[in-house]
């Protein structure tokens, strides 16, 4: 054919024609598709992980994890759904331990201190070395040994108070803030050793004082578990209600459906008053033997708490009240709490802070018996502990006034050896206690557990690294348990890197008082056997979660479901101590405060905790619910009062306590008793890792440091809650590092006729839902 | 090399009723795609990455205030505004209903991110960077991405990849034979919600726990919102991008306008 | 009306190559210290390319900033070489014979630069590959032909393509003159640029054919270059005052009054450095006024409408982004200035012949126009992303740092030296068009006024 320019055209035209049409009509539907060639490596996926259960100890409460582990290596930690505690749910603070197993500057083996104490200069040495030291001090001071960790249960608990007692020495827990008073009053109120479990998943009505049990209090994931049921559980036909009585508006209080900004302190008296209206109505629960709760005296024996006494004691602000009076709004709360059964009250954190807390949550868990949630569904439930005798249960953990003790023991030469093991009471303590101080004797020998360096460990004189948990082995009866039998098996899911040579703490203490010939209450060369013995022990029960028919397997199937449980064996029931009330009501006490000024509230962070995940890049980065801070210290004060006292968002604000004074950025908050300044736990670190110790002295603080150390009536914890404090300008000013945009979420509204929350989280009133 | 898959729609339910804003759905993402660390200075430069975010909004004056929390991550629009635009198909829908991102063709225009009207990409301004030993931990399912680079919420296709691997191996059968069930497949967002405000399925599984809200939403659309029988709607309806995740709304026991005779 | 005293070819031949013939005693230093900018942006650009964008200011959501702003911005100039060549070509306007060169050029420097604005900004420049070239087609992967930034690269080529013939073309008689003039290895090359012109009847009715012919061509790509550019900002739907239907126009009349001016400005700043007074004439640069008066009013009247559609809808969005371009610091302030530099100064200028003749204040008024198109775009671009929607998380700010301050302002450095440069090999200023505009000088009496014969042979 010749090519002239016609057929040319004609041919690319009928080539275009032909093309198009093969395309459209011609082929199959998925050759359009994109995706096929443009596979990405997730589409490509190769080789096979594994996801072993064991414990998490990222937070106290230590709930049952999986990890995933590939090639030897941990890549992701996530909640292990048959853990009755948790049911596969985790806290933002669960993820984050795979950056402690492979953080940067976690120290690599034993050091022992070559500068003066407290400079944080260190020399390497050898296990062999760091052990014979240890071994030598144990046989020359073990009598004066004070042995420190957090508050641990089952075995390591067990093997920690042996090894201490077989020295003649000590082991007490540490934690900042601790629930010795919360302990104390379900004892008073309830008679329980352990802490109790709430049903939230079935309340109606949940009034909580002070605890922010979303984020931090006690088992929050737990807590979060069954609050995702509390409001819209599959089958509920109503969903319940939840206040929220705190001065400080916490992540817990912005959940709540209504916050009640309650002087701080005056708690109990509300509760009582609660107590007064439901007895004097005779709104109490049908069960609910009135005459024994109060002594045969029914409402008189509240008689000075009627809401017309204790409604202006509360201070709340008139704009809530819309115009009633106090009183009133008292009545009301009881009839809504008493009317909406099964109701529960709780309390806890600043409720329990104060020199009164005791009595304040007494108050508070006495309601439970009003509305007849005892030990009934929607209700508090009890535990039945150990399935082992000699395991522990319940931690123990030292109170102010035994911290006070023990700095006097250090100082006068008593305790000459202290063993820290996962505690960082230096940094923790008040510095009023004068603990740091203490440990500047020459006659005294610190040796720190510690995988990484903190305000303790810079201290020691000799530092033998622990393992991370994911690499050791462990068990936990949780506190509180999920209201029968629990034991929790932890285990190593990789091995430490092998630049890393650090040794388990357990194991550690078994081989020494091995060497020692201490081992008398103490048979086992490891914590791996110790954990064997338990799980014969439990598989010889014939009973539990673990079906198996030799203890071989029993022990394998153990480790893969992450721990034993026994859903039949549930906890003791509870009934009041007659004459509970009057009790109570003698013990009615207003909150003594140390300073002038304002009230200080310190809280604990979401992800920081008390200062214990601080080194963990994402627990830094992860932004504080409220202010969507992160990576620094606030000052939280409300909104309007800053504008009074005049400062703007980022100004640097000094707070003085009676006892000494801290620098932090100020941040508004719109939702804050005025009359209240809530400072987070958890930064001011001057020792450790670089994540660890980011930003100065201006944003940088630790509120532990200046809290007088006031004690709890009749428990002797730190009533933490009862400080008051001055806050002023330091003239200077900062970014504040949040994730909130550059603009309050407020300036939009004044723009423009509308909220963005009401545009984008669209609200409905109850009746309107389902 | 394209397999006959089931059609699968993925899709999300966000109920911010039960969300409480623990942040336990942020730091997961973080740890199960590989997110750089958000160091202060990210914060501080506005450009901290979080596929996931809790935004946290005021409402009222004290004390009658509230606070509201809305979780916003990549709302896998059927209708994307963010693919049209790219000029590399770096990002598209793929079959399982997912809107996916393709690393290693996103040249950087960054038009995507102005086109999104969630504002849920991310760009990488700087080369990420971990401590050596922290890389061990980095999920190798997941691609580092690189400076210059968008990057956003993939609802954790990973992971999808790795339930149907599991799928087949257990079955023996493939895909197209054997359903995937949402059981055996959820992001790790959804995994870590303490309080399951997020839920994750398949909108095409009639037996699907979201499947009910998708129906009641697609049934009576933007025009007829009063007529839902849940309290589901999808974020920016009126911009009709079709996200494929749903919002039931938070319900307000004391609305702050009502007068109240209450609690 | 012609102005000014006849010129003889030889005359014009000496005058116009002088630039090239002869090396100012300036020329050199002032091209050192454009380079040295040009330089120093090349580094910033290898740092930010090693580190990432972090260096810069831009973060999120404000992922376009002055990058993109300037890119738009030498677009817009850009469009002065077709507007002036091609139009005025077609219209036969004698007044453009000195202006069209330096405009073609002034099109294709700034067009040049435009183009290696995205590609900067996209902070890996290798990647771009993929972007404009579809190597990936084995696997079936094509350009996603639905993205205005797809539309955009074509259209850019197309025009610089075009252009860049359009010079070509209005170039060869020159070359012949310069090989003329020139011996040794210049002329062998001007040799060949001139590829065997002679001058005679048909080459004349073959280069006069093709560049109207390009000229009729190119205008369509010149509109759609400029609307194209609009429409990335157009189609794109989440940022509330980029989505709007009137931008083509509005970018497209926007580009024209910034190039117009970019012209006017080289032109005169071309006649003071070479001394071409007897060709850059007062009334060309008055002419040239009297047309800016006219499109600058054109924009005005679209720059008013834009803003008067946007608030129309009543959407809350759309509102809040107007309220921070007018009325919040800094801002409004920005806007302030470029409102009154883009049009008020420049028009109240040129509305007095006086001022039109006076090259000081034109070239101020110039300078001026471009100043606000500058901040035009920027106001349009930056306060769009800074996104003040429902989601007030992701409301922030835009300072630009360090990095794009120096590579903006050696775009500047580099389209100065490229046209420094080009005068130094090529003549700014056609010969052959003065000759024929020489030519038909006679001029006749019309009524009472006499105006110049511009008839040609055709
Ligand atoms: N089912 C059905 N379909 C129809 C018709 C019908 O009767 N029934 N009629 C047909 C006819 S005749 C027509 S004309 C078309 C109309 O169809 P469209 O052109 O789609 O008209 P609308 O949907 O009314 O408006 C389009 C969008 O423009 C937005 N808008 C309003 N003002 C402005 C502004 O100033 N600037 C910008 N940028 N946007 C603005 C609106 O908010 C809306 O989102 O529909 C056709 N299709
Ligand atoms: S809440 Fe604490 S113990 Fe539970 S998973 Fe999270 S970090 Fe671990
Ligand atoms: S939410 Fe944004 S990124 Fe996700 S699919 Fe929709 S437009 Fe794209
Ligand atoms: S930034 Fe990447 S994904 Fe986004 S539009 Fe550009 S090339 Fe596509
Ligand atoms: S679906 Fe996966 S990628 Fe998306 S936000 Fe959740 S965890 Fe992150
Ligand atoms: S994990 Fe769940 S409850 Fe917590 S912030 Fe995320 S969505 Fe909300």
């Amino acid at each position: 054919m010749k090519f002239t320019r016609r057929n040319f055209l004609a041919w690319a035209g009928i080539s275009a024609v032909g093309a198009v049409g093969c395309d459209v009509f011609g082929s199959e539907g998925q050759e359009l598709r994109l995706q096929s060639p443009v596979m990405q490596p997730e589409d490509l996926v190769k080789g096979r992980d594994n996801w072993y259960a064991t414990l998490c100890r990222q937070c106290p409460t230590s709930e049952g994890v999986l990890v995933r582990v590939m090639e030897g290596r941990a890549k992701k930690v996530q909640g292990n759904p048959m853990y009755p505690v948790n049911w596969g749910k985790q806290s933002a603070r669960c993820d984050a331990g795979l950056q402690a197993l492979y953080h940067p500057e976690r120290l690599a083996g034993p050091m022992r201190r070559t500068g003066a104490r407290g400079s944080g200069e260190f020399a390497p040495t050898t296990w062999q070395q760091g052990l014979d030291t240890l071994s030598a001090q144990l046989g020359e001071r073990g009598n004066g040994l004070l042995l420190v960790t957090e508050p641990i249960r089952a075995h390591q608990a067990l093997i920690s108070s042996r090894f201490a007692n077989a020295f003649g020495g000590r082991h007490l827990g540490f934690e900042a803030l601790d629930q010795t008073t919360y302990r104390a009053a379900v004892k008073d109120v309830y008679g329980q050793d352990l802490l109790p479990d709430f049903d939230l998943a079935h309340a109606n009505f949940l009034l909580s004082f002070g605890a922010d049990f979303l984020s931090t209090w006690v088992s929050p994931t737990r807590w979060s578990v069954g609050y995702g049921d509390f409001r819209q559980g599959e089958g509920r036909t109503q969903r319940g209600t939840h206040v929220q009585v705190e001065p400080r508006f916490s992540m817990t209080a912005a959940s709540a459906d209504k916050w009640v900004p309650i002087k701080p302190g005056i708690e109990g008296y509300l509760a009582l008053s609660l107590a007064h209206v439901i007895i004097s109505e005779n709104l109490q629960a049908v069960s609910t033997d009135v005459n024994a709760l109060t002594g045969g005296q029914g409402a008189a024996a509240l008689a000075n708490f009627s809401p017309d006494q204790v409604g202006p004691m509360l201070e709340l602000p008139a704009a809530m009240l819309k115009g009633h009076s106090p009183a009133d709004w008292i009545r009301e709360l009881a009839r809504d709490f008493a009317g909406h059964t099964p109701a529960l009250a709780i309390g806890g954190d600043s409720a329990a802070a104060h020199s009164n807390g005791l009595f304040n949550l007494e108050a508070i868990y006495a309601l439970n018996y009003l509305v007849g949630s005892v030990g009934e569904v929607g209700g508090v439930r009890f535990n039945p502990g150990s399935p082992i005798a000699d395991l522990p249960a319940a931690s123990t953990v030292g109170t102010m006034a035994d911290w006070t003790s023990v700095a006097g023991d250090i100082r006068e030469g008593r305790t000459r050896l202290l063993m820290v093991h996962s505690a960082d009471p230096v940094y923790g303590l008040p510095a009023s206690v004068g603990f740091g101080d203490a440990l500047n004797r020459d006659d005294l020998f610190i040796v720190s557990f510690s995988p990484f360096m903190n305000e303790t460990t810079a201290m020691a004189d000799l530092i033998l690294p622990d393992r991370i948990y994911l690499e050791d082995w462990g068990s936990d009866i949780p506190e509180p348990a999920p209201g029968y039998q629990v034991l929790g098996i932890q285990q190593p899911v990789v091995n430490p890197l092998s630049d890393l040579d650090p040794r388990s703490f357990v194991d550690v203490l078994l081989s020494t008082a091995q060497e020692l010939d201490r081992d008398g209450d103490l048979p086992w060369g490891s914590l791996q056997q110790a954990l064997r013995e338990t799980s014969d022990a439990l598989f010889a029960l014939n009973r539990g979660s673990v079906e198996a028919t030799s203890a071989g397997e029993f022990w394998n199937s153990l480790l893969r479901q992450g721990g034993w449980w026994d859903e039949r064996e549930t906890g003791p029931s509870a009934s009041a101590p007659n004459g509970l009330y009057n009790q109570i009501a003698n013990r009615a006490a207003q909150p003594i405060f140390s300073g002038e000024g304002m009230y200080l509230m310190p809280f604990s962070h979401n992800t920081l905790l008390d200062g214990r995940n601080t080194h963990l890049p994402w627990a830094q980065a992860a932004p504080d619910p409220i202010t969507t801070i992160t990576w620094q210290s606030w000052v939280e004060i409300n909104q309007r009062q800053m504008e009074e006292m005049g400062f703007r968002e980022g100004d640097i604000v000094q707070v003085r306590s009676s006892q000494g004074s801290i620098t932090a950025p100020v941040y508004p908050n719109p939702a804050m008793r005025p009359d209240v300044v809530g400072v987070p736990l958890g930064q001011g670190r001057r020792h450790g890792p670089e994540y660890a110790i980011v930003g100065d002295d201006r944003e940088s603080s630790n509120v532990l440091s200046i809290l007088a150390s006031s004690q709890v009536e009749g428990t002797g914890a730190l009533a933490w809650a009862s400080n008051r404090v001055q806050v002023s300008s330091t003239g200077e000013s900062i970014r504040i590092v949040k994730f909130e945009g550059e603009f309050t979420s407020r300036e939009i509204g004044n723009q423009i006729d509308n909220n963005p929350s009401e545009e984008i989280i669209k609200t409905t009133s109850p009746g309107a839902s389902h | 090399m394209v397999t006959n898959r089931i059609d699968h729609k993925w899709g999300m339910v966000v109920d911010l009723d039960k969300c409480t804003g623990c942040q336990a759905c942020v730091v997961a993402c973080q740890a199960e795609n590989n997110l750089p660390i958000n160091t202060k200075d990210f914060f501080l430069q506005k450009r901290a990455y979080e596929w996931i975010r809790i935004e946290r909004y005021w409402e009222g004056e004290y004390p009658n205030v509230k606070a509201r929390f809305i979780p916003v991550l990549c709302q896998h629009c059927e209708n994307a505004p963010c693919e049209p635009v790219c000029p590399v198909y770096a990002t598209y829908r793929n079959d399982d209903g997912l809107n996916v991102q393709i690393y290693n063709r996103c040249v950087g225009t960054r038009y995507c991110i102005n086109n999104c009207p969630y504002q849920v990409r991310f760009f990488n301004f700087w080369q990420p960077n971990w401590p050596e030993r922290l890389k061990n931990q980095l999920n190798p399912d997941v691609t580092i991405r690189t400076r210059g680079i968008t990057e956003k919420c993939t609802f954790c296709v990973q992971r999808l990849r790795r339930a149907e691997l599991q799928v087949e191996r257990v079955s023996g059968e493939r895909l197209n034979d054997e359903k995937l069930k949402a059981g055996n497949y959820a992001p790790a967002c959804t995994q870590a919600c303490p309080t399951n405000a997020l839920m994750f399925g398949d909108q095409n599984d009639a037996e699907s726990k979201i499947r009910p809200y998708f129906d009641d939403v697609n049934t009576f659309d933007i025009h007829h919102e009063e007529e839902r029988t849940t309290r589901g709607y999808r974020l920016l309806e009126e911009i009709n991008t079709r996200p494929s995740i749903i919002y039931l709304k938070k319900v307000d026991q004391y609305p702050l306008n009502e007068d109240e005779d209450h609690v | 009306m012609q102005e000014g005293r006849p010129l003889s070819p030889t005359e014009i031949n000496r005058d116009l190559l002088r630039s090239i013939l002869d090396t100012p005693r300036w020329f050199w230093p002032v091209v050192g210290i454009l380079a040295t900018i040009v330089l120093a942006a090349a580094i910033t650009i290898g740092i930010m390319i090693n580190s990432g964008l972090g260096i810069t200011g831009l973060n999120r959501p404000v992922v376009w900033g002055f990058f993109i702003t300037n890119f738009v911005f030498w677009i817009g100039i850009s469009h002065a070489g077709v507007m002036l060549s091609a139009i005025l070509r077609l219209a036969k306007a004698e007044w453009r014979r000195p202006a069209t060169r330096a405009a073609e050029v002034l099109t294709i420097f700034s067009l040049i630069t435009a183009l290696s604005m995205p590609i900067i900004h996209t902070g890996r420049p290798w990647r771009a590959i993929y972007w404009f070239f579809p190597y990936d087609f084995a696997r079936g992967i094509w350009p996603n032909v639905r993205t205005p930034l797809v539309w955009d690269p074509s259209a850019i080529f197309t025009y610089l393509t075009s252009s860049t013939l359009f010079v070509l073309i209005a170039l060869i008689p020159d070359f012949a003159v310069l090989r003329d003039h020139t011996t040794g290895l210049t002329h062998r090359i001007y040799s060949l640029l001139a590829m065997g012109w002679e001058g005679n009847p048909r080459q004349w009715k073959m280069q006069i054919l093709s560049g109207v012919l390009l000229s009729a061509l190119i205008l369509p790509v010149f509109v759609s270059v400029h609307s194209i550019v609009s429409w990335d900002f157009g189609m794109a739907v989440a940022a509330k005052t980029w989505h709007s239907s009137i931008f083509a126009p509005y970018f497209v009349v926007g580009a024209v009054h910034s190039g117009v001016s970019a012209v006017v400005f080289v032109l005169i700043i071309l006649r003071y450095i070479y001394g071409w007074q007897a060709y850059i004439r007062h009334e060309h640069v008055d002419a040239l006024g009297r047309l800016l008066i006219v499109v600058a009013t054109g924009w005005f009247y679209f720059f008013v409408m834009e803003v008067i559609f946007g608030i129309y809808g009543r959407e809350a969005d759309e509102i809040a982004v107007r309220e921070l371009q007018f009325f919040i610091w800094p801002i409004s302030g920005w806007t302030l200035v470029f409102v009154i530099t883009t049009y008020f100064i420049p028009v109240a200028l040129w509305l007095t012949k006086a001022a039109r003749r006076n090259l000081w204040i034109m070239s101020l008024a110039c300078i001026s126009v471009n100043i606000g198109m500058w901040l035009e775009r920027y106001i349009i671009i930056v306060p769009g992303l800074m996104n003040r929607g429902v989601f007030t998380f992701t409301w922030n700010d835009y300072v630009p740092r360090f990095p794009e301050m120096i590579i903006i302002a050696a775009t500047f450095a580099f389209v100065s030296m490229l046209l420094l440069l080009f005068s130094r090999v090529f003549p700014l200023v056609p010969l052959y068009d003065i000759k024929e505009g020489e030519f038909l000088r006679t001029e006749v009496k019309i009524g009472r006024r006499v105006v110049p014969a511009t008839f040609r042979e055709d």
